[in-house]
């Protein structure tokens, strides 16, 4: 069996009196495309940026190829560069263009030559589509160009992992797609991604594991037919419910198989 | 007594008057710059984690801001010989007093450049395995001098004007070029309205300037920038 490329052993994560990860654990297999779902504040960007030490954690192990990122020995930056992290308001550079965007670490981090780096750029760019707004500066994109710019700008890092964290919450229901589309072929691509998400119909379809929090524990995990199709933890149901029924008032083409049919799911009958 | 305003004092007195705008000129070109470079060092202390660093550089800018300008450059002046360091050159005593309470009111306005900047963009550099300093240097400063240029122009037009005080040491600038003009002659409105006219041309060009600089690096797409 081969080993997780990511391993999270009983990470806990207070914010004074708010403890916001109450002992997570959980695996990420290479090639895995893993989404975190759950209500706000359940815990789920803080576990992302826990991955990523952009919240340090208070305990518990990181194991990341091998290495726990929580030790003092262990050159963050470098992990890093193995594991970007695309955020719900992209954060993009807004002085530079989309093409220096992309360029800019790999110059800095990747030590590469200017013109090395910005042709890397522009390729990362075509494969999101978006080979002809090289020029552009974010301020001149749509929120879902500079979400696939945000992407593409992890990609051309050429990480293990990439993690995602709500990476369509910001965007107007119209161009949320074009960003699903882009992470759809990084998937199948074979990137690892793990995920923060809402998009029930991403999670369903294109991962391979379902990660529900609730309240600072993982309260449920399984494949997306365990999670979707038949729930176990009553709290999951709940969620789906509530969920389900504010997508299905948004867009009334959602197909009626989509909806978990588990027990209690349905509406008083 | 009435004196008639003789306005041919002005071509008589001009190489006088160029001498004093010369100086002008040269102090706040120096002090500007001193100021810019120091407000830079203490605004990246006045956001330093590192308290005492923080602590520092808090008392120097309070002290700076919160006294007055011409006590300061007496201080300099004339308090330090009795502590025994002497600053023989009026002009340098002048300069350091200018350019220590310039960066002390350029250090705020550099932090609050930075602090314009999400911390978004910063976690993003850091995400992609730059350190902080490289995301410092290539993401946050370059912006945040962008948008603190008014604050800045600001700045240096108040220094422009603030030079002035240095004549009560008896540095020859503008202001004591025109006032001893304006005693030997007794032409005091057609001498200091030529003085205040010099300092406005200083001034109006360097909001000019700036106001140029301020379009030619506005970032695309973003406020403040031109329509296309």
């Amino acid at each position: 069996m081969t080993e997780p490329i990511l391993e999270v052993i009983d990470l806990k994560k207070s914010f004074g009196d708010n403890h916001v990860l109450k002992g997570i654990n959980m695996r990420v297999m290479p090639q895995e495309v893993v989404t975190i779902i759950g209500a706000s504040g359940s815990g789920k960007s803080t576990l992302l940026r826990c991955l990523n030490h952009l919240n340090i954690p208070d305990s518990g192990k990181i194991i990341f190829q091998g290495h726990d990122i929580n030790d003092e020995d262990i050159d963050i930056n470098a992990v890093r560069t193995q594991m970007n992290m695309v955020f719900q308001s992209f954060n993009l550079f807004m002085h530079l263009t989309a093409k220096r965007n992309i360029a800019l670490s790999l110059m800095k981090v990747k030590r590469m030559s200017k013109a090395e780096a910005e042709e890397k750029a522009i390729k990362a760019l075509e494969k999101v589509g978006l080979g002809e707004k090289a020029d552009a500066y974010p301020g001149e994109l749509s929120g879902g160009q500079q979400q696939r710019v945000a992407i593409a700008r992890a990609m051309a890092m050429e990480p293990k992992v990439i993690l995602f964290d709500e990476p369509t919450s910001a965007l107007d229901p119209e161009l949320i797609g074009e960003v699903l589309d882009v992470m759809k072929k990084l998937a199948m691509s074979g990137m690892t991604m793990v995920v923060v998400t809402h998009e029930m119909g991403f999670a369903r379809e294109m991962a391979d594991k379902v990660i529900f929090m609730d309240q600072g524990v993982i309260a449920e995990q399984g494949t997306p037919e365990e999670i979707f199709v038949n729930p176990q933890n009553p709290r999951t149901k709940v969620f789906l419910r509530r969920i389900l029924k504010e997508m299905g008032a948004m867009d009334p083409g959602i197909p009626t198989d989509f909806l978990p049919n588990g027990n209690g799911l349905q509406d008083n009958p | 007594m009435v004196m008639t305003i003789d306005w041919t004092i002005i071509p008589e007195f001009l190489p006088i008057f160029m001498k004093g705008l010369q100086m002008t000129l040269l102090i706040s070109v120096i002090s500007i710059v001193l100021g810019f470079i120091g407000g830079i060092l203490i605004g990246m202390c006045r956001i330093s984690r590192n308290r005492l660093v923080y602590g520092a550089s808090t008392v120097y800018v309070e002290a700076f801001r919160g006294t007055p300008l011409l006590i300061q450059i007496f201080l300099i002046y004339l308090g330090l010989p009795q502590l025994g360091i002497y600053v023989d050159s009026p002009l340098v005593a002048g300069l350091i007093a200018l350019s220590l309470n310039s960066a002390a009111y350029q250090s705020e306005i550099f932090r609050g450049g930075v602090q314009s900047i999400s911390v978004g963009q910063i976690e993003a550099a850091r995400s992609l395995g730059m350190t902080y300093n490289q995301a410092l240097f290539n993401v946050v400063i370059s912006q945040a001098l962008r948008n603190a240029l008014p604050p800045y122009t600001n700045e240096f037009i108040t220094m422009i004007k603030d030079s002035s005080l240095v004549m009560t040491i008896g540095v020859l600038e503008l202001t004591l070029r025109g006032k001893l003009i304006s005693a030997t002659t007794g032409q005091s409105i057609p001498v200091l309205l030529f003085v205040a006219l010099l300092y406005f041309v200083m001034t109006f060009s360097t909001s000019r300037i700036l106001r140029y600089v301020e379009r030619r690096f506005a970032i695309p797409g973003m406020m403040g920038s031109e329509s296309k």
